[in-house]
């Protein structure tokens, strides 16, 4: 009978919306082109002349909008919704199994799929791109930095890098681990076939390149130089450059948004039955709580940047104290955002390494509630301290012992994962294999990056730690040392599972120890020169840092040099030489492991309905019963 | 309690000890940060040594137990024969955990309130109109207003007569008040040796008090992003000196402004160039 199926699906004709959607990527290419000239022609006739007056920057703004909207456009994404207004028939179960990627081969990760499990593959590549060009432009910050006064770059050139760099790896960050961890295993791991929106999960994904592009299409219109904080009224000063990094950061913000109100659904309404909220996995609580952030933090930074592209093209002056406004509340609303942001960064991180770790303790997680206890502690305080951000801003200091105490408390439900992991390590004969090594990197690097943040807290050692190289490596130390390891661990741990291939042992364990000491080396320089008075995105500085700044700049060529050496591993393992990986090569309890690899195209033929917690190590029971004959536990393989 | 267990919990006690002891030492007595030059600067750099030495056995503790954990505990990957250990977490240790991380977290708070508290009495008071105010005894700070502008700060000095010169000079021993602000887009004053940093935001008074303690020459810089120029916005110029000769250099700059301060009120509270035009 499937046989049969097959044959006629082999031999009937491609439809033509096939055909097209088989070109996706061509015609996005195409439609981003022509939407980007059909922008720009109309913003410039809206404009009239193309002078350098004030609303010049009109046709930048809709040519960047509409390529957006040509290049889903050229994807399909507008077919779905189109056919509907028609009243086109809908999608039979047969066009669904063909958008969903079924028999499509290695082409469909090319194209626009709703298969969580090819998207999540997407997101992997996306990420590492966004990663190692976002490092890109730190080696070229770092070389600039081994002298006090510039050589290598201009002024100019050199805050367009900054720009890039940070802009870049917050987009990384923002989807580092929920983009390729989350959508690939979270549907899985709760025994559901697919997400709750399938076409948006795909739009979420597609919105990235775009944006990637956009932002580094800034450097032909001269750059922009406010970071990624892109302050105001420093933005509305800037040339053409800034619209890149408006547009760029508002499609990253939809996809945080989109992607959190996904997941959020996904995991409420397609919890397969037995699947209680008891009973989800720790790295689904991470996602899950993490969505809300996502979803409720994101708007203010979408808000923000509309006022912004008021304020450049029609002089709303809603940043400019000059015309009224306040820089006061673009400060306020990037940070009701930004600091949201940054556990949206880590809180999936802190997930997948306490679902990892029970795996290689060979103990249940210890204190699974006090874990979720911890994880949503932190996802509720974490809207309540944004004003840290502005302790020296000149906001009225009765607020800052409030920010300050909500600061310092968020430290406890942290304090809770840490408890969490150490008792799950507390004794516990660990194995140690190369996931572990990661997972015990990230808990001593986010430790140094928490306790970094206690003197940031203090509003009295913040007056000289703000807004300088201390805060930089603190920073650094929870999105690189946390969330980039993290993110290592987990494809060291996960890519067996992905790709049924493995990354080499004995290269990835070399690669972990030079990008750990490398790494340490990189930012305890830095924060050593925050300490000793260094203000954060210069070119020039005083002669006396220059000693620590060579010393970070050699540390920090060693670890771009690691993490390129891990992509080398990675790519040499997983593509270019394929090394077969083992059938649950970590001996995890885990559902996911437990299904065949390839995963199926709908992971599961009859959903499980008894499910338990993924970490009973002391009797080895599986997460759920899929049918699939699984390698016994407790030693049976070599 | 296996013999086995106890000789493991009193090695980790005994690790611990040592590291915390040996590095709590370490941190007393070892370098403060080179910030001191005002009473503000000596108690931020205290203060940043005390939160040192509070964090660190917090710290060593962690750091010890993962390490245990990792060498001396562990077994090679695949290896059967696994010793389940404690399974289920207790609730000792979670609460335990949990009230000591409140009490710390409430006494660094306390401690940091009251820490700035007797800093900063009313430090950063902000006003979209001016706050200075005529000096009405000698022991009243002095005021000094810090303008920025892309890429430079100005100073200016309204109870000499609005005197505005490109280099900060002020007096050891005598209360200086700063006042910040900007003529364009968002700065940051950053006095380093004296341990003050403050936003400087259009038509936006930050004010931010100080008593320098040692005279010398300092650096100040712009520590806000505000453009192209804004890793040179710095000059490493600023005078902390004497009060007789900081006397005379203001004198010195009263009779170079002459002729311009005496079409200006003698005292003025406001500083109002117009804006720039914006968008031209």
């Amino acid at each position: 009978m499937a046989a049969v199926a097959v044959a006629t699906r082999g031999t009937a004709p491609p439809s033509l919306s096939r055909r097209l959607h088989e070109w996706g990527l061509a015609l996005a290419v195409v439609g981003a082109a022509i939407g980007f000239f059909v922008g720009y022609a109309l913003g410039s006739l809206a404009i009239g002349d193309g002078d350098n007056s004030l609303g010049s920057n009109a046709g930048i703004l809709l040519g960047y909008s509409l390529s957006a909207v040509g290049f889903l456009a050229g994807m399909g994404f507008f077919n779905y919704p189109i056919a509907r207004l028609l009243g086109r028939p809908v999608p039979t179960a047969d066009d669904e199994a063909y958008l969903h990627g079924e028999g499509g081969g290695l082409a469909r990760y090319f194209r626009l799929t709703t298969d969580h499990k090819v998207i999540g593959m997407q997101y992997v590549v996306a990420i590492l791109a966004f990663l190692f060009v976002g490092g890109l432009g730190a080696m070229f910050i770092r070389t600039e930095l081994l002298t006090p006064t510039p050589t290598t770059a201009t002024a100019e050139s050199y805050l367009t890098l900054v720009g890039l760099h940070s802009t870049l790896m917050i987009f990384m960050a923002s989807a580092a681990i929920i983009g390729p961890f989350g959508n690939y295993f979270v549907p899985i791991m709760i025994g559901a076939r697919n997400m709750a929106f399938p076409r948006l999960e795909a739009l979420t994904f597609w919105l990235l390149p775009p944006a990637g592009l956009i932002l580094l299409s800034t450097v032909f219109l001269g750059g922009f130089t406010t970071g990624w904080t892109g302050y105001a009224p420093l933005a509305d000063q800037n040339v053409l450059g800034m619209d890149s990094y408006l547009i760029a950061f508002s499609l990253i913000g939809l996809s945080i948004m989109l992607s959190g109100l996904n997941m959020i659904v996904t995991v409420i309404t397609l919890r397969a039955p037995g699947m209680r909220f008891t009973r989800l996995p720790i790295f689904v609580w991470g996602v899950f709580l993490t969505s809300f952030l996502g979803l409720l933090a994101a708007p203010a930074l979408l808000g923000a940047i509309a006022m912004e592209t008021f304020d450049r093209t029609y002089l709303a002056t809603l940043f400019v104290p000059a015309g009224g406004g306040s820089p006061y509340l673009w400060e306020n609303l990037f940070w009701f955002f930004g600091h949201p942001e940054v556990y949206i960064f880590i809180l999936p991180a802190f997930g997948l390494i306490m679902e990892m770790l029970p795996v290689f303790t060979r103990r249940p997680l210890w204190g699974y509630r006090v874990a979720i206890g911890g994880l949503v502690g932190v996802t509720v305080l974490s809207f309540m301290v944004w004003q840290h951000h502005l302790f020296v801003s000149g906001l009225a200091p009765a607020l800052r012992p409030f920010y300050m105490f909500s600061t310092e408390a968020i430290s406890v439900p942290t304090g809770l994962i840490y408890l969490v992991a150490l008792g799950s390590l507390w004794r516990a004969r660990t194995r140690f294999s190369t996931p572990m090594l990661f997972i015990g990197a990230f808990l001593f690097n986010f430790l140094i990056g928490g306790f970094t943040g206690v003197f940031l807290s203090d509003v009295p050692s913040d007056f000289t730690l703000h807004g300088g190289y201390f805060v930089q490596a603190h920073f650094h130390y929870t999105i690189m040392g946390a969330e980039v390891f993290a993110l290592m661990a987990g494809l060291v741990y996960y890519l067996p599972k992905m790709t049924g291939r493995t990354m080499d042992t004995r290269l990835t364990r070399f690669q972990f120890w030079a990008v750990f000491l490398s790494f340490n080396g990189t930012f305890l320089s830095l924060l050593s020169v925050g300490i000793l008075g260094m203000p954060r995105r210069v070119i020039s500085y005083a002669q006396y840092l220059q000693p620590l700044n060579v010393s970070a700049t050699v540390f920090a060529y060693l670890l771009g040099g690691s993490m390129l050496l891990f992509l080398g591993i990675l790519i040499w393992n997983v593509v270019i030489r394929p090394v077969p990986a083992k059938e649950n090569p970590w001996e995890s309890l885990g559902v996911e492991w437990h299904l065949p690899t390839p995963t199926p195209v709908y992971n599961f033929d009859t959903v499980p309905t008894k499910w338990s917690l993924p970490y009973e190590y002391d009797t080895g029971r599986v997460a759920a019963d899929v049918g699939h004959p699984a390698p016994a536990l407790g030693g049976a393989t070599p | 309690m296996t013999e086995r267990r106890r000789r493991y919990i009193r090695m980790y006690a005994l690790v611990w000890f040592v590291l915390a002891v040996a590095g709590d030492i370490g941190l007393a007595l070892g370098p403060t940060p080179p910030f001191q030059a005002s009473d503000l600067a000596s108690s931020q750099s205290t203060v940043i040594k005390i939160l040192a030495v509070i964090a660190w056995p917090v710290f060593s503790a962690v750091v010890a137990t993962i390490a245990f954990t990792l060498f001396g505990n562990r077994v090679a990957p695949h290896e059967g024969d696994i010793d389940p250990g404690k399974l289920r977490g207790d609730s000792r240790p979670q609460i335990a955990w949990i009230s000591a991380s409140i009490v710390i977290v409430l006494s660094l708070a306390v401690y940091g309130t009251v820490a700035l508290a007797s800093d900063q009495p009313g430090a950063g008071i902000s006003t979209t109109s001016a706050s200075l105010r005529q000096p009405a005894s000698p022991s009243d700070p002095l005021e000094v207003q810090v303008i920025a502008q892309q890429w430079w700060f100005t100073y200016r000095y309204p109870t000499y007569g609005g005197v505005e010169t490109p280099q900060l000079v002020i007096p050891v021993g005598q209360k200086i008040q700063f006042h910040v602000t900007s003529l364009d887009v968002v700065h940051s004053f950053w006095f380093y040796a004296l341990g003050v940093k403050a936003d400087a935001v259009p038509l936006n008074d930050n004010v931010f008090t100080v008593t320098p303690t040692q005279t010398g020459t300092y650096r100040v810089q712009c520590s806000e992003l505000c453009g192209l120029w804004h890793g040179n916005m710095n000059a490493d110029d600023a005078m902390v000196v004497s009060s007789s000769d900081f006397a005379a250099w203001i004198q010195q700059q009263q009779a170079m402004d002459a002729p311009i301060l005496k079409y200006l009120p003698a005292y003025s509270h406001t500083y109002e160039p117009n804006p720039p035009a914006y968008g031209t």
